[in-house]
């Protein structure tokens, strides 16, 4: 079996964003229905796109999947789900209390906290509740990248455990109110996964380093959590017989030594390999051949594209030089290379003789180590939740606790603790870094797209909040939305692989950055096979196939693009990011 | 001994840390009222967006917010309505419950908070 051959109820399937998690959740869940299982597969991703893979129109109840008898589908939409759970806690008002004070309930439960709570219900409902899937023999959960599952499935354990050890009473723990309830729902949820017998959590990941690294993190924590029974699922790793092509040569020794240097933890796990296949995972075939690679039909000699390639990166950071100051955005889904390409342009805009600064958002991102050696001009920094959590915490506690006494005191450093710290401390870091364009060359690489839309919606309502109260804001604040709605001042680059799914992400991106008034200065099309010369007749065929996707982007989407090849050699230093340029 | 309510306006929480900016006023407060419990006084404190029924099942708390949100925060002792749209200081509470200060007084000026500008602010990230 080239997929995870698992006999529990649940399945879980988490990794690094573009590691195919939806893709492998479908064929898996194909092959038990196939095998004449009831089979439900679930997504609770914000940016799922369990539609276009299994070719339906999914909602929020199960829906049978056309061609493939037995198995069901559905997704969970946070937006709908938090719309729900505003509904149920503000509904009962109505009528008893005054439209303002119903009002400002509503807008309170509006927040992104909010979303993430009702999503995580949702969820519970299906696993903690049993009686709510008891037609089907599997469920399969297609769910959040990494991070945010993470925090999904800690949260409730992190929070009754803030409960019990707060010493106020009345503390920080904000939509709780709403949760509290459910304990019982969310420890059964949480016990479930913990049972071996009942639920798999399959790791995917590419054989790439930095994927088998968020893979081992992801499988510390859940080992932290009492989470088990794991599986190690690599995905598109390319073995083809000897070759004398450069860039498969290239793929194929990349892919065995970044699997060779595995963590320790992640090569004790029973795991499955399921090959590059030629074209994409779209469709139930496509799934039926991740699962049988016996099934791919060897690639034809088929003909040379006649695509139309647009310039190089290189172009285009002579049109961002041109202004000598401002912030530039890397923005994209997770494993697009927003970080590599954030730190190319950086490493262009500097020798070029401008000052640069580099600030990585994403905890996953090595900045420094993929700048290698020192470059004049480029400064290169972190923002590093940790630190600014850190950072913030002694802020405050010098600014507020002057006049506390001592439990007054205890109780404020209780309340830093809460999970909303995070949030604000790596928000403050971000306008700072943005405040920074003023003089030289920022570049960002901002974190996945879901925390990215987070960060400016908190800028736009933190900017109506300033506009109405001009408190003691910090000036950075104040000025973040305007700067970033400035195409003087802000450029964004969306970073998109020429796939179907990383495509269409990348256009919903676009779409919520123009609904924020954001216009994106252009597209890089990352990772092309199609550019990269290959004359492996697997790979080939893959770079064919990436054709509609760059015109599509070129023709329809941007408004000026840079097309960057499939490198042999990885881009690490500042020499191997120069690569990106040429 | 007497009991000490406060309705507060709809936020995410009231300790006052998970806004751009910490707002004191709320610290302060929030430390006040820990300090009031020390002293034997019952405290309860409301928020809107939390505890709703406690807003609608009182009367005289349901005719100030319809007067309008910004009479938010309401201090009550024993029922009574003390202060509207402001924290009362440490001093003004001991004060209203006869209570004999014990501990250093904070600063005496109520600040004025606004309706929503407590802690959390709507899509701040925080909830």
């Amino acid at each position: 079996m080239a997929i995870p051959d698992s006999h529990t109820r649940h399945l879980f399937f988490t990794g690094k964003g573009g590691v195919g998690k939806t893709s492998l959740s479908c064929a898996t869940g194909l092959a038990l229905a196939e095998t004449g299982k009831q089979v439900l597969i679930v997504s609770t991703d914000p940016a799922s796109n369990l539609d276009e893979v299994l070719g339906v129109t999914l909602g929020q109840t199960p829906t049978p999947i056309p061609g493939a008898p037995g198995l069901f589908a559905l997704n969970i939409d946070p937006e709908a789900a938090a719309h729900d759970y505003r509904e149920r806690m503000v509904a009962p008002y109505r009528g008893l209390l005054p439209a303002a004070a119903i009002l400002s309930m509503e807008e309170q439960f509006s927040g992104a906290c909010t979303m993430e709570i009702a999503a995580f219900d949702e969820f519970s409902k299906l696993l903690g509740d049993p009686a709510a899937t008891t037609q089907f023999e599997h469920v399969i959960f297609d769910t959040a990248p990494t991070g945010h599952t993470l925090r999904l499935l800690t949260l409730p354990s992190a929070w009754s455990e803030f409960i019990d050890s707060s010493t106020g009473g009345a503390s920080c723990l904000g939509p709780l109110a709403g949760l509290e309830k459910q304990q019982a729902l969310y420890a059964a949820t949480v016990a479930q996964l913990a049972d071996p017998a009942r639920t798999t959590v399959v790791l995917v990941s590419r054989p790439e380093t930095a994927a088998l690294r968020e893979a081992e993190r992801t499988r510390a924590e859940l080992a932290d959590l009492g989470v088990s029974h794991l599986h190690l699922a690599l995905n598109g790793v390319l073995a083809v017989a000897e070759t004398d092509d450069t860039i498969a040569g290239a793929m194929m020794r990349r892919g065995a030594e970044a699997l060779a240097a595995m963590p320790a933890g992640l090569a004790a796990l029973p795991t499955t390999v399921t090959p590059l296949l030629p074209l994409g995972t779209l469709g139930l075939d496509a799934l039926r051949q991740m699962a049988n690679p016996a099934l791919i039909q060897a690639p034809g000699d088929e003909p040379d594209s006649d695509c139309i390639l647009p310039g190089k990166l290189s172009g285009l950071v002579e049109e961002l030089a041109q202004a000598g100051r401002g912030v530039i955005l890397t923005m994209g889904k997770g494993g697009v290379g927003k970080t590599t390409l954030a730190a190319a342009i950086a490493v262009a805009l500097a020798r070029r003789g401008h000052p640069v600064r580099l600030s990585t958002t994403d905890p996953a991102a090595h900045v420094a180590e993929a700048i290698g050696e020192s470059v004049a001009n480029l400064t290169v920094s972190r923002i590093d939740p940790a630190a600014e959590v850190a950072a913030y915490r002694a802020e405050v506690l010098a600014k507020a606790a002057a006049n506390l006494d001592p439990n007054g005191r205890a109780m404020l450093e209780e309340d830093l603790r809460s999970p909303c710290t995070e949030e604000i401390a790596v928000f403050r870091a971000f306008a700072r870094a943005v405040d920074g364009g003023q003089d030289a060359f920022v570049v960002l690489d901002t974190a996945p797209t879901g925390h990215t839309i987070l960060l400016l919606d908190a800028a736009e309502a933190y900017h109506r909040e300033v506009s109405r109260t001009q408190g003691d804001m910090p000036e950075a604040v104040r000025q973040l939305l305007p700067r970033l709605r400035d195409p003087a001042f802000t450029r964004v680059l969306v970073v998109a692989l020429p796939e179907a799914t990383p495509v269409h992400e990348a256009e919903r991106l676009q779409a919520d950055l123009r609904r924020a008034g954001i216009e994106p200065f252009g597209w890089v099309i990352n990772q092309s096979l199609l550019a990269s010369g290959t004359r492996h007749p697997l790979l080939r065929q893959r770079g064919v196939s990436e054709a509609p996707f760059i015109r599509q982007v070129a023709d329809q989407l941007s408004q000026r693009c840079a097309l960057v090849p499939w490198l042999s050699e990885p881009p690490v230093g500042s020499d191997g990011l120069d690569q990106l340029m040429q | 001994m007497k009991k000490l309510e406060i309705f507060d306006p709809a936020m995410c929480c009231s300790t006052g840390v998970c806004g751009v900016e910490v707002d004191p006023v709320l610290v302060q407060c929030n430390a006040d009222l820990l300090w009031l419990a020390e002293q034997g006084v019952t405290v309860n404190r409301y928020n809107l967006s939390q505890q709703p029924q406690a807003f609608a099942a009182n009367p005289a708390v349901l005719k100030e917010l319809e007067a309008g949100m910004e009479r938010l925060p309401l201090t009550l002792i024993d029922g009574q309505i003390v202060a509207t749209g402001a924290y009362l200081s440490r001093d003004q509470l001991i004060e209203k419950l006869d209570l004999i200060p014990s501990a250093p007084p904070a600063s005496a000026n109520p600040f004025r908070v606004q309706t929503n500008s407590g802690c959390c602010k709507p899509g701040s990230g925080c909830c």
